[in-house]
């Protein structure tokens, strides 16, 4: 089909801009983290490790960093109970209105802009007398990755024949058997991409943060203030590092998920429908 | 009832999640709502309920022309990306299996990316001494540095249609992958031409994809006020902005609650919207 | 034969049924899935509940193993009513129409699950669990999973699986449907052996009458919620109380309305549209909408045995292999026959048109009601 092939070559080029919109960016920061910048260009002699150094020594971006995994951690397990009761819940009664109408709240903190999640929830917490600090990011971002989770393990039980249950039952076991020896084992490995999932959200998570922050900031506050106040070339540095970690834990992702199910395509269309 | 429905006790599940989900959710939705109708009074709240934020919504034209002004550009950086991304996951889909794999995964990274980074990075491109201006410079298409690239609405825009990219794209090329060869081949030997496969099957059957994706979008960047604060500069100032300004400096909670309470009817929308067009009746 | 009222041969010696249910009702909501019905299953037999989907038959099935509450009625098992008992202490297992094979465990697990959550000794469960895989010809496979088997393997692990606990009655529910044909026929011998063999009493559904009429002792025939008919295959093949039942097993040939001239002590003799017949046996009890159901097979040239006969023109015939089937019409009443002979590589198929001289046997047809009850 050789008219096709001018509109092949557009689309590929559309596609080699937006691919190169979304790594240039990234690839310029990582480029600098090593080497200074004069008028505009990049001085490949300078290259140092300096900026590296010297973050190391940034006591404030270490405690950040705990912070940050000591939320994500937390945000993900209680996320997880609650998903995974509420996904059983759903999918025993299919047709129940209690359980449908709680999907819609689970996804609403999702869905809506995360402007509107910080907000509420720090409206609730001051009205609440609950003064505002780590236990508050924590609930926050349990909130905001409770629907990721809810999905993938919803998915994972719909996809399970109905009868495996019936058949536990039907061999003699009980419900804590059934749940133990049935359902979980069937979880494991969605709860695990969730969870790495809903913890790569939590690590990113901003927006909801800097309603709900006390005094003890997570890493991407501790990142919006810097580069608020301006420029400093560490910054580069540690945004190498972080983006380093982005992608273990994406491989690490669609290496789970590949062995869960299928291609990583699937993951959007598991949390966006 | 099924011997599993009753393995859960519907009243104890229902008791613990509703409760749980209205400790966590629902209250603090509801008394965001219900903030929106008290006033500030000399730097305290006053609870007597009020219709005086509205009141100025409506009435002082600064909020309605930034109101505006934030909707349009979420609208266009959805127009913008809905083409850009279905012609990519256009792209990725005709591609052989590995390559595909190997694209959405390439495309899933920066998803998982800081978003502060991703805005931050976006500022090295578009600055003074960017690489955009540092390449055009080079190209020879430009003699000085543009510095209308940066702290304007243009960047916030440029800046949130990058960032947001990967939302359209993987619904739509969700929604490609999902087309039985079968069907194609079909269409093929009724003796449609490779035009009308596409207007007539790849087509509608892939625009809910990126309907969904649409939606993603639009309610991000409807809301989002990192890209305007790090990017837009005095000039970029958006709705999210004045929201989050209001629980800053300003210091006007309910002022800002109803604000967002505007902004919470629009995403619903959206997303109503969304769900009634992206689910057609084939699909339920 | 067998006894005409049980149609069971162990009917007579065996005092109470294993299984008693007496008045079992399920409803879904408004619906009526199965209306209050009396069912007894003997010790030691093989019983089918047949009949076509929307009959209830499964339902019926789910309520007995308790994954279906009843709504009404009285389920009795060895003499003690198990109705309020819940699913894990009934004393009986399923086979499920998929299997319900546990995905994550291998064979060996799934088929000592019903021992392990009743906290058996390792090595006394290993032991029963080689054994079971020995009955059903498993043992080479006691490591591997479920979606590495092929649909048999996976049928005698949810056998296996099933049969663990040494229950005394074994609910299988339409565990054949997702099996090919060849591999159908040879899961229905095994089955039949390993009852016969066991012991165990199974109460097999299915929506196929060939299966339910080779494997089975009894059959219990169901429609829209209620039993139609229950009696040995034999019984249900020769002497259908139904139009339903005589059409469910092949008796297609329908002639109606039918009067019933004169009862004689073997016979009844009846006056229909196409002709004065002798049918052997007496009328049955109710006579609403009475009719003469004759299979097709026993249809057949005018002769000593086939003492019943009428006039037919032949329509169409057609050569299906080992057998040939012929349409033929009465001319005056317009009736439409259908007549399954026997190949005959000798014979030339008669010419469209042509008037036959047909008979049946007496014995070969079946005097059937609106409905059974």
């Amino acid at each position: 089909m050789r008219r096709l092939r001018l509109l092949d070559f557009s689309l590929a080029s559309v596609t080699a801009f937006v691919y190169l919109s979304l790594y240039l960016p990234i690839l310029l920061v990582f480029v600098l983290s090593f080497f200074s910048m004069r008028r505009g260009r990049v001085n490949w002699e300078t290259f140092s490790l300096g900026w590296y150094a010297k973050l190391f020594k940034n006591e404030a971006l270490g405690d950040a960093l705990l912070n940050s995994l000591l939320v994500g951690i937390a945000a993900v397990l209680v996320a997880m109970v609650f998903a995974t009761l509420a996904a059983i819940n759903a999918n025993s009664r299919p047709s129940s209105r209690s359980a449908q109408f709680l999907e819609y709240v689970i996804f609403l903190p999702f869905l809506l802009p995360p402007i509107i999640t910080g907000l509420s929830l720090l409206i609730y917490f001051r009205e609440a007398g609950i003064p505002r600090g780590l236990p508050t990011i924590i609930v926050g971002h349990a909130v905001f990755v409770l629907a990721i989770i809810y999905r993938i393990l919803l998915t994972r039980l719909n996809a399970l024949s109905r009868s495996l249950v019936d058949a536990a039952h039907d061999l003699g076991a009980s419900n804590l058997q059934t749940f133990r020896y049935i359902i979980l084992p069937n979880l494991r490995m969605p709860l695990l991409t969730s969870g790495i999932l809903a913890f790569a959200l939590s690590f990113d998570e901003t927006m909801i943060t800097l309603f709900l922050t006390g005094t003890d900031a997570t890493l991407p506050v501790r990142l919006y203030a810097m580069i608020r106040v301006g420029f400093t070339p560490e910054i580069n540095a540690l945004i190498a590092l972080i983006l380093g970690f982005s992608i273990i834990l994406t491989v690490a992702l669609a290496y789970a998920w590949g062995r869960n199910s299928g291609s990583g395509g699937n993951l959007i269309a598991k949390t966006s429908k | 009832m099924t011997a599993y429905a009753r393995m859960v006790r519907p009243g104890l599940a229902d008791c613990l999640l509703w409760g749980a989900a209205a400790l966590f959710i629902l209250i603090p939705l509801a008394s965001f709502l219900i903030f929106g109708f008290f006033s500030v009074v000399s730097n305290s709240i006053d609870y007597r309920p009020t219709l005086a934020n509205f009141d100025e919504l409506l009435s002082n034209s600064s909020y309605r022309t930034t109101f505006f002004r934030t909707m349009r550009m979420a609208f266009l950086v959805s127009a913008t990306n809905l083409v850009l991304g279905y012609a990519t996951a256009y792209f990725i889909w005709q591609r052989p299996p590995a390559w595909r794999n190997l694209m959405v995964i390439a495309l899933a990274i920066p998803l998982l990316m800081s978003y502060i980074i991703k805005i931050y990075a976006m500022r090295g491109v578009l600055g003074t001494n960017g690489l955009l201006n540092s390449a055009t410079m080079a190209l020879g298409i430009i003699d000085e540095p543009v510095s209308a690239l940066l702290f304007n609405l243009t960047a916030v825009r440029i800046t949130l249609s990058v960032v947001l990219l990967p939302f359209m794209v993987l619904p739509i090329y969700v929604a490609l992958e999902r087309i039985p060869a079968s069907v194609l081949h079909a269409a093929s030997d009724l003796g449609a031409s490779e035009i009308q496969i596409f207007a007539r099957v790849v087509l509608p059957l892939s625009l809910p994809g990126g309907i969904v994706g649409a939606m993603f979008t639009f309610v991000l960047a409807s809301g989002d006020f990192l890209a305007p604060e790090l990017v837009g500069g005095i000039e970029g100032f958006t709705y999210g902005r004045l929201i989050f300004s209001q629980f800053g400096l300003a210091f006007n909670w309910p002022l800002g609650a109803a604000l967002s309470i505007v902004l919470m009817i629009v995403a619903l929308g959206v997303i109503y919207a969304a769900r009634r067009f992206g689910n057609p009746r084939w699909q339920r | 034969m067998a006894n005409p009222e049980t149609g069971s041969p162990a009917a007579a010696d065996v005092g109470l049924p294993l299984l008693r249910i007496r008045g079992l009702g399920a409803r879904f909501g408004t619906v009526e899935a199965i209306k209050p019905l009396d069912l007894d299953v003997n010790d030691g037999e093989f019983l089918t509940i047949l009949g076509p989907s929307g009959s209830g038959k499964t339902t019926l099935l789910r309520t007995i193993a308790g994954f279906q509450p009843p709504s009404a009625g009285r389920i009795e098992f060895d003499g003690k009513d198990i109705a309020d008992l819940p699913i894990n202490r009934r004393p009986f297992n399923t086979v499920f129409q998929d299997y319900a094979l546990f995905p994550h465990m291998t064979v060996r697990e799934n088929v000592g699950f019903g021992l392990r959550v009743r906290g058996t000794a390792k090595a006394q469960l290993n032991d029963r669990v080689d054994a079971a895989l020995g009955i059903v010809g498993l043992e080479e496979f006691d490591a591997r999973y479920p979606s590495q088997l092929s649909g048999g393997q996976q049928q005698r692990t949810a056998l296996a699986r099933a049969m663990i606990c040494e229950p005394r009655l074994i609910l299988l529910d339409e565990p054949l449907a997702a099996l090919d044909a060849a591999l159908r026929r040879q899961m229905q011998n095994f089955l039949k052996t390993l009852q016969r063999q066991s012991g165990i009493t199974f109460l097999f559904v299915t929506h196929d009458q060939s299966e339910a009429i080779t494997m089975s002792d009894r059959i219990c025939v169901m429609r829209s919620g209620s039993i139609e008919q229950i009696g040995t295959p034999r019984e249900l093949y020769y002497r259908p109380k139904s139009r339903f039942v005589a059409a469910f097993f092949g008796a297609s040939n329908i002639v109606e309305p039918c009067r019933i001239h004169e009862t004689r002590d073997d016979a009844t003799i009846v006056e229909t549209p196409v002709g004065q017949f002798r049918i052997s046996g007496p009328p049955p009890d109710s006579s609403s909408g009475l009719a003469l159901a004759i299979r097709p097979e026993a249809l057949g040239p005018e002769d000593e045995t086939r003492v019943n006969t009428l006039e037919l023109e032949v329509v169409a015939v057609s050569f299906v292999g080992s057998e040939t089937i012929t349409e033929l019409r009465h001319r005056r009443t317009s009736q439409v026959f259908t007549m399954k002979t026997r190949s005959d590589p000798a014979a030339r198929p008669p010419d469209i048109g042509s008037i036959l001289n047909i008979g049946f046997d007496p014995a070969e047809c079946a005097l059937v009601t609106e409905a059974a009850n």
